[in-house]
């Protein structure tokens, strides 16, 4: 029982050389600021954040904290205003399709079939008609969809609709995945399936993830690297390695050593928010 | 788990399906009913040759006097001309001036919406042109058009075509970044972008746009037929009420309804063919 008890989570150092040597995604530096003048915004303070290849990461923080500022960052959805991106030291200055992104919701293409959404991606690459679309109807099959390729995204219900997104993300084979709470619209029980079959789907093809996620339970489910971020300015507070992605048990999530190490993030996450709060009643 | 999905979702959609069908059966139904009883009360009023009539004919003839005034006129025309050739004359000017709008506005609109120095330039005079009364500006019309059916064109298609444009643009600017995000990350040039996703989710507020114009396109077709012509439905209707012959006004009037109503219901088929995604987001 003592042995559980043991912080199961081993820090991680951010800005580690090594690490840093051989990562697929480098961020270095990287800041943003909306407005100018006394309006002015700190959405992210500079981050360093190194993923290495075959790494799921996970960036946990409450709302407003800059998470998916950063993830717009490395999407290149948006432009730095400090520091830089590099995905195998290429520098990101626009969307690509070395990227694959996963919205939390309503990022579907209504007017196309399910089967044209996920053949979207390699059809917009030049890949030829046919093969994007028999490329496509193995993705379907691999997220339970083959089924339901010729129907409309609208009649599908909430996680079908992810599971669509995620073949669709998957279809151009990206370097690495950005997943901004893709999760965080649906209920408990279809929420809890997808997180198994995405855990499922990397382990099987180890992709590259990094998932933006303010829910600790799930951070701790998927990810081999658990960043945790804190508000105002937005920043990476501590970083782990986690060792429950691992776990074959699909309720691990009751373990005492679970517990401690979600323990472990809520109370760095705490103090903040109580920060956060004091300062917005002071201003 | 997801062999299962199928059967529960199929079954959930019959059910549906038919509520919905019973729902679009007794709307039908009360549709048809508002229709009747207005024509009820209009024979009720009018006495119909049943009895004394509340209204007197001069002001409101009966429907049977109005149906005969109908076929009378099919049969000997209006001064001179077939009402077939007045129904096609006012359908031409209008037809015209609208397919004018829609093939130059709707692109206008979506360059407006993609492209901001376009937006700049053009959106400040449409919006400014926008409450000016078309009409007031006919003898202009006239005096820079002449009085043929270019002058008529013009004054329909004043404030349909910023309606319009202005409407293609607001439709543009209003699809969501998610999903032009969604397919920049999948690879997509601004082409792509533009023609797979943005043209497509801006359908639904075209439609809405040239649906609106519809009846305002009617509309002003009085405006158009009102001076400089001798033919035209709503010119029949308004040199009918002049000789206060109330029954061919009425037949006017209804034609022109008749007119809208019907437009109106076929862009709404278009629409419901080709956008079928409308308000689904």
């Amino acid at each position: 029982m003592s042995a559980d008890l043991t912080p199961a989570l081993v820090p991680l150092v951010l800005d580690d050389p090594a690490r840093r040597a051989g990562a697929l995604l480098a961020i270095d530096g990287l800041g943003k600021t909306f407005g100018s003048g006394a309006g002015q915004v700190q959405a992210l303070s500079p981050t360093d954040l190194y993923v290495q290849e075959g790494d799921f990461l996970c960036v946990v923080g409450p709302s407003g904290c800059g998470k998916t500022t950063l993830l717009n960052l490395v999407a290149g959805f948006e432009r730095p205003t400090a520091g830089q991106v590099r995905l195998r030291g290429q520098r990101i200055t626009g969307p690509g399709a070395e990227r694959g992104v996963v919205f939390q919701q309503g990022a579907l293409f209504n007017w196309m079939t399910v089967l044209e959404n996920v053949a979207f991606g390699p059809r917009a690459c030049g890949v030829a008609p046919e093969a994007a679309r028999s490329r496509a109807r193995e993705l379907l099959s691999m997220v339970g969809l083959d089924t339901f390729a010729d129907k409309y995204p609208y009649q599908l219900s909430g996680g079908m609709q992810q599971r669509v997104g995620i073949a669709r993300a998957l279809a151009n084979e990206p370097g690495i995945l950005l997943m901004d709470e893709p999760f965080a619209a649906l209920d408990q029980q279809t929420r809890e399936l997808l997180q198994e079959e995405i855990r499922g789907i990397w382990r099987r093809e180890r992709k590259t993830v990094l998932w933006i996620t303010h829910s600790i339970d799930e951070a701790l489910f998927l990810a081999t690297h658990i960043a945790v971020m804190t508000a105002r300015p937005g920043r990476i507070k501590a970083a782990f390695r986690s060792p429950f992605n691992a776990a074959d048990d699909p309720l691990i999530a009751s373990t005492p050593a679970f517990t401690t190490a979600k323990r472990q993030i809520i109370e760095l996450l705490r103090g903040e928010s109580r920060q956060a709060q004091a300062q917005e009643s002071a201003a | 788990m997801s062999a299962t999905r199928p059967e529960v979702s199929a079954v959930e959609a019959l059910d549906e399906d038919t509520l919905h069908r019973r729902e679009d059966r007794r709307d039908r139904w009360l549709t048809v009913g508002t229709f009747a009883s207005l024509l009820g009360l209009w024979a009720a009023v009018t006495g119909s040759g049943l009895w004394e009539p509340l209204i007197k004919p001069l002001f409101l003839p009966s429907p049977v006097a109005v149906w005969e005034a109908l076929l009378r006129l099919i049969e000997q025309g209006y001064q001179g001309r077939s009402l077939g050739h007045h129904v096609g004359v006012s359908f031409q000017r209008f037809a015209t001036a609208f397919s004018a709008c829609v093939v130059i506005g709707v692109p206008l609109g979506l360059l407006m919406g993609m492209h901001r120095p376009t937006r700049a330039v053009l959106e400040p005079p449409i919006q400014a042109i926008r409450p000016i009364p078309k009409l007031a500006l006919l003898p202009l019309f006239l005096i820079w058009f002449g009085i043929g059916n270019l002058s008529k064109i013009v004054v329909i298609a004043a404030p349909v075509f910023p309606l319009i444009a202005i409407s293609a643009m607001q439709a543009v600017r209003s699809v969501s970044t998610r999903k032009i995000q969604a397919a920049q990350a999948l690879g997509a040039s601004a082409w792509v972008v533009f023609w797979r996703v943005v043209l497509p989710a801006s359908l639904p507020g075209i439609f809405t746009g040239i649906r609106v114009s519809i009846s305002l396109g009617v509309t002003m077709l009085v405006g158009a037929e009102l001076t400089a012509t001798s033919d035209g439905i709503a010119w029949m209707a308004l040199t009918a009420a002049e000789y206060l012959s109330t029954d061919i006004v009425l037949v006017g009037v209804l034609i022109m309804a008749t007119m809208g109503y019907s437009l109106d219901r076929l862009v709404r088929a278009i629409e419901t063919r080709v956008v079928h995604w409308s308000g689904k987001d």
